[in-house]
């Protein structure tokens, strides 16, 4: 475990990561499964609100709480943090609970990645500016093509999921394309 | 502080100019005035146009048009946010490693994975 890099992510890029697995629909792309492959080639931390957030996704019969059920059946491979006692200064801007703690518990582990899909508004912005100086800030779409660059998931799958979520969620369409162009196309 | 002014020459079909000079006779104002008028009032537009700020910002992202260019339009916090993404394209993440291969979902997961289905679609 000890040899892997060490990510701390959002609820929403692990409830993004599961939805494509769980959605049943035939516009979701098959046939790999990107929370597992998060999961496993990362060491993956989150603090301990995540798991609430999750919690209260879940229970309403619909994607989102169908995503929130598969994350909360890998909570094993997940090391949460307790870091309410240790952070009681919220970050504010237009962050909530789950990712202000998130950027906190980056900074203090001093975490080689800080998974957000917080990069379609000017959240990022906060997100960018709450973070160390350091090789840090990564999005859902980009570690997504840079598992498959390391053959983790099949190209041709990162490459149907990104559609999939221009598609379904209010991603940049144009930061997606120039990643596709420089990471999926040979 | 008055904003230095350059001199536009341009050809406009005639009943479009003869159109504007009833409007600006009405008015009382200036044919410049209107015309600035205009193309503040097209531009604004445009800036708040789901499909031109796609076509800004692929335009930037490729470097076919310049930062200064997308914070006139789209003001600084956007501009600055797509600075910053389009940087960090060629950052290089802490490598993924997989080790003995991709587990079951059996041994992965704590249950059998659900599946979620559209009740319309399947109507």
């Amino acid at each position: 475990m000890s040899e892997k890099a060490r990510a701390v992510v959002d609820t929403n890029v692990l409830l993004n990561l599961a939805t494509p697995v769980v959605d049943g629909r035939p516009k979701a792309p098959t046939g790999a499964d990107p929370l597992k492959a998060l999961l496993t080639a990362y060491d993956v931390h989150i603090p301990a609100s995540v798991l609430g957030e999750l919690g209260e996704a879940t229970g309403n019969g619909d994607l989102l709480s169908a995503a929130a059920d598969l994350v909360l059946q890998a909570t094993q491979h997940l090391t949460t943090h307790d870091v309410d006692e240790r952070h009681d200064d919220p970050l504010g801007y237009g962050l909530d609970r789950g990712e202000s703690e998130g950027i906190w518990l980056a900074n203090e582990l001093a975490a080689d990645l800080f998974i957000t899909d917080e990069f379609s508004t000017t959240n990022y912005l906060f997100v960018a500016l709450a973070l160390d100086d350091r090789n840090t800030l990564f999005t859902t779409p980009y570690v997504l093509c840079t598992l498959a660059t390391h053959r983790i998931l099949p190209t041709e799958y990162v490459a149907a999921a990104l559609s999939y979520y221009v598609e379904t969620k209010s991603w940049d369409a144009g930061y997606v394309a120039q990643l596709r162009q420089q990471y999926l196309v040979d | 502080m008055a904003e230095e002014k350059t001199r536009v020459d341009f050809n406009a079909p005639k009943s479009l100019v003869e159109r504007a000079d009833s409007v600006v006779e009405i008015l009382d104002i200036s044919r410049t005035r209107l015309l600035i008028d205009a193309l503040e009032d097209e531009l604004e537009e445009l800036a708040n146009d789901t499909e031109f700020r796609r076509r800004l910002g692929d335009a930037y992202y490729q470097g076919r048009v310049d930062y200064e260019t997308v914070e006139a339009i789209l003001g600084r916090e956007e501009a600055m946010r797509m600075k910053l993404l389009r940087s960090s394209i060629d950052r290089t993440p802490a490598e993924p490693r997989l080790g003995d291969g991709p587990p079951s979902d059996e041994a992965f997961y704590d249950g059998d994975v659900p599946e979620w289905r559209d009740e319309e679609s399947n109507a």
